[in-house]
């Protein structure tokens, strides 16, 4: 008996064969099944909601037409990530790049009355901080500490190699743990 | 005590080690207070992250497949084959024209041969091996074959006619 994982996996492929082929009402099955992830590893990378809807309906265009070449070697979770990843790129390329870690409010690291603003301030604080990452370093933090993907997966979604995926996210939580250094103190 | 595992607490808090290195890494854990608190700050700014919130006001699932469904291009490779189809098949009807008028031509100069053949050709080519042909019989021979390969053609062009026909009422029907 397949496993429920299984099944998934199968119907997936089968919407992904009849995508290939055409079916734009199995790619919108796919786009559904999807759309929350890719928004987020967006949203992550780019830390504009509106600007994260917008450059995902983007990837899932650039999927769509570049589906023909896919090969179900790879999941097609990690493809669509890739794809994700470089359409966020080419975003945040043309967008000059406001924020600076040195120049952040230290608000956060102050004691605040209301313990539910002081979790907001420092959540506020954090986004801003891996926004302040440069963007190959980012796409590695964001795939790893919000995706939970593998080194290997990493290395796979942005096409390049383990020991650059394990040297960019080790400079990435470096510069973290610098920024946020009173929060993540032991 | 032994070498401290800095270069691998980050790979050990990511669940990439195995075997003996993650023996090596876990001993020395227990046992180095400086390597335990290097990976609690790596854990704690994990913590950290998890705590930023998801994108908040998205727009409905269903708006957002709408969306992609209404920008997604036709494929290049599909609209081109499309495309070469699409031309190839309204090419069929000239074709079937330039064969009928190719045809009509050919027996017109066979008919012109034969009428030259009645008329005293004949006697110029008595050598030839047309001269020992039933004349008549050419000629009949001729017309029939012509009028046959017309009715071929003819019934190709009204097989098309009717596969466009049957075709645009299934667009019609699409739309």
């Amino acid at each position: 008996m397949l496993s429920p994982t299984a099944t998934i996996e199968e119907t997936e492929l089968d919407l992904i064969t009849q995508a290939q082929q055409g079916d734009r009402q199995a790619f919108g099955e796919l786009v559904r099944h999807h759309r929350e992830g890719v928004v987020t590893v967006v949203y992550r990378l780019c830390g504009d909601a509106n600007m994260a809807e917008d450059a995902a309906q983007e990837a899932f265009i650039r999927a769509w037409q570049h589906l023909p070449g896919y090969q179900p070697r790879s999941p097609f979770r990690n493809w669509l990530y890739r794809i994700a990843t470089n359409v966020a790129l080419d975003v945040l390329r043309g967008e000059k790049q406001t924020v600076d870690v040195d120049a952040l409010p230290l608000a956060a690291s102050g004691p605040s009355p209301e313990a539910a603003v002081e979790n907001m301030e420092r959540a506020e604080y954090v986004r801003q901080t891996v926004l302040a990452l440069p963007p190959a370093s980012r796409a590695v933090l964001v795939l790893r500490e919000y995706e939970e993907l593998s080194y290997q997966e990493i290395a796979d979604t942005l096409d390049i190699p383990i020991g650059t995926v394990m040297s960019r996210l080790s400079y990435a939580r470096k510069l973290m743990l610098e920024a946020l250094a009173s929060h993540v103190e032991v | 005590m032994d070498e401290h595992v800095h270069a691998w607490l980050e790979a050990y808090h990511d669940g990439e080690l195995h075997g003996r290195r993650l023996q090596q890494v876990e001993s020395h854990l227990a046992s180095c207070k400086e390597c335990r608190s290097e990976l609690e700050a790596l854990q704690n700014l994990s913590a950290l992250l998890q705590e930023s919130p998801s994108p908040a006001h998205l727009m409905p699932p269903d708006r957002f497949v709408a969306q992609v469904g209404l920008r997604l291009p036709r494929r290049q490779e599909e609209a081109n084959r499309r495309g070469s189809l699409n031309i190839s098949w309204r090419a069929i009807p000239f074709g079937l024209f330039g064969m009928w008028a190719f045809i009509q031509a050919l027996f017109i100069v066979i008919d012109l041969i034969l009428l030259g053949l009645t008329f005293g050709l004949g006697d110029l080519l008595s050598q030839g091996a047309l001269i020992s042909l039933n004349r008549n019989e050419l000629l009949l021979w001729s017309i029939g074959l012509n009028i046959g390969l017309s009715m071929v053609i003819g019934l190709l062009y009204l097989s098309w006619l009717v596969s466009w026909w049957v075709g645009r009422q299934h667009t019609q029907n699409e739309t």
